[in-house]
């Protein structure tokens, strides 16, 4: 399936119109639009625009492709991803979100990307192959004991966007195996794969309580009107 | 005494019930030659892990487990060093890169079976009967400017295309039906090339109905060989249409018969547990003849008793792989003949 909607570009920049994004380490605004620095100069992942600024060549980070973008376009005012860190990454699928993050981590982080589709896999293992710091995992993030053997020491994240009914139960066992105290979780909790049939408000609402016992909540936020019926949570393993 | 077995991707290593290394048999020392062993281990046994137990016999070792490889997570990056891996946890973890990029690459080479093939099939038909059907609406427009009066009389699309395709300009059609039609026409005159042009646009059109009928061929095929009881209750294109929708023979085999019984009346289903609407009695199982036919009052029934023989069906051929399409079929229609005379 073709996703490109349009003829991606690459442009030439002045200096004045990058910025950090609110101070986080590896995020930038360009024109009102967040970018990272491209891991893979001249390497497109989904069709994303590139900007070049001086030497340096960013990727526009595209708030509806992924959730992240999203929140932070949201005024999420913490996101803890930083460079160095290793990053569980659950639900992993083609790479739209993972290849901002790695260029985020940088070369001397790791992700981890877990799928059980090995169709998108297929996309995530060439772009792993070029950048390095990625590595895929194809199972199923129900049982982090299949893949454990795989994932080397704990992580400092782990981050969860899998469209399960027990959603909030795969990112607590994962956390549980993986995370190392202190660490943080991030989660895009999808209410329509929990419970059609409820308000998503309800469904917040049970979410964040049952994550409240394993976790200390610091930030939240809904992802209308990027993803309908989202709520984007950061979390510290308590 | 027993042991455990843990399977990693430096080799096979023999563990005490306290988790320290009895003995050890590696790989080699190639990413993905490692992949490989890993993949086959999953499912079999590795003459590595053969080698490791026969040492573990000879020390007196005779009770074997198999365990997950992450009892052995943090001790690896050491035992790494001790046998001759990497030297440093940089080059631990960049070994360990490549070993989960080729082993990653080995599962997604071995994900991919036969129903993927039935999958691509189905689609591709799919989307041939698309396309036809938009080129056939073109071809009637543009030739019907010729000859009108031959598009009322010649219904089939097929055969339609197939008298352009053969004939060309209305002069040269020799048909039976078409005879007196033609004499008294009342479409325009076309110069030859103007005929030559709707003709070879016709010719296109038949060929893709060849391709069609090819398909067709192959992806019953296909259906034989991967799914033969499902075919014979559902037949080739419900069966394909179904085990597409399910995504793959592994989902269609572990879903219950009320989930296939309603595949592809999704909207109609979430519309209803939304509260707005009726439950929906049937989704693809539609085009089953049985529940085509079944009066209107027992349709919702019939399309449940034919879920229910395809769920069968599909656990037979993934799972046990017998035979028993003819008896599946006999009883599906036995009870369907029942729920046809309660009436």
């Amino acid at each position: 399936m073709m996703r490109r909607r349009r003829i991606p570009v690459t442009r030439q920049r002045s200096k004045e119109s990058v910025r950090p994004f609110n101070d986080l380490d590896g995020v930038y605004s360009i024109d009102g639009r967040l970018a990272t620095v491209n891991l893979m100069p001249g390497v497109r992942v989904y069709g994303e625009d590139l900007v070049k600024i001086g030497r340096t060549e960013y990727r526009i980070w595209d708030n509806y492709r992924s959730k992240p973008a999203a929140a932070l376009k949201k005024k999420l005012k913490v996101f803890p991803l930083k460079k160095g860190m290793t990053v569980l990454y659950l639900g992993a699928a083609s790479g739209t979100t993972v290849s901002h993050f790695s260029d985020i981590v940088g070369k001397d982080g790791v992700i981890y990307g877990i799928d059980i589709a090995e169709r998108v896999l297929r996309e995530l293992i060439h772009h792993a192959e070029l950048r390095g710091n990625i590595v895929p995992i194809l199972a199923d993030a129900k049982l982090p004991g299949k893949y454990a053997g795989q994932v080397f020491g704990q992580v400092d994240m782990v981050f969860e966007d899998v469209a399960a009914k027990d959603q909030v139960e795969i990112l607590v066992r994962n956390s549980d195996t993986f995370l190392q105290p202190g660490g943080y979780a991030m989660i895009a909790i999808k209410s329509q794969s929990i419970d059609v049939t409820k308000p998503p408000k309800e469904i917040y609402a049970e979410c964040l309580a049952e994550l409240e016992k394993h976790f200390e909540i610091l930030d939240k936020v809904e992802l209308d009107p990027f993803e309908k019926f989202h709520m984007f949570v950061v979390l510290k393993k308590k | 005494m027993k042991a455990y077995i843990v399977v990693t991707a430096l080799g096979c290593f023999g563990l005490d019930d306290k988790n320290s290394v009895l003995e050890f048999v590696p790989f080699s020392k190639e990413p993905k030659e490692i992949a490989e062993k890993l993949v086959e281990a999953k499912t079999g046994t590795t003459v590595e892990q053969k080698q490791l137990e026969a040492k573990l016999s000879a020390k007196g070792y005779t009770d074997f487990d198999k365990r997950d490889a992450d009892v052995m997570r943090a001790m690896l990056p050491t035992l790494s060093g001790k046998y001759g891996f990497a030297r440093s946890q940089m080059e631990f973890n960049r070994f360990m890169g490549k070993v989960n990029i080729e082993l990653a690459k080995a599962q997604v080479r071995k994900a991919a079976g036969r129903d993927n093939l039935i999958m691509q099939v189905n689609g591709a038909i799919e989307e041939l009967d698309k396309a036809i059907n938009i080129l056939i609406e073109r071809l009637r427009e543009w030739y019907g400017l010729h000859f009108p009066e031959m598009s009322r009389a010649t219904s089939s699309n097929e055969s339609y295309a197939d008298i352009v395709s053969r004939f060309g300009s209305r002069e040269r059609i020799s048909h039976p039906d078409l005879g007196i039609l033609k004499s008294k026409s009342m479409g325009m005159e076309f110069k030859a090339v103007d005929a030559a042009m709707v003709q070879s646009f016709a010719e296109q059109i038949t060929a893709l109905y060849k391709q069609r009928e090819s398909l067709e061929r192959y992806l019953d095929e296909l259906l034989k060989e991967t799914a033969p009881n499902l075919r014979d209750i559902a037949g080739p294109a419900l069966a394909a249409k179904t085990i597409a929708l399910a995504g793959g023979m592994e989902k269609l085999a572990r879903m219950p018969s009320s989930t296939i019984q309603l595949l592809g009346a999704e909207k109609a289903l979430f519309r209803h547990l939304h509260g707005r609407g009726k439950s929906p009695k049937h989704g693809i199982v539609i085009i089953h003849p049985l529940v085509q036919n079944a009066p209107l009052e027992s349709k919702g029934k019939v399309a449940r008793l034919v879920a229910a023989k395809m769920s069968i069906a599909a656990k037979m051929d993934f799972y046990s792989k017998v035979y028993r399409g003819t008896d599946l079929k006999n009883d599906l229609e036995a009870r369907a003949r029942k729920i046809a005379q309660e009436k």
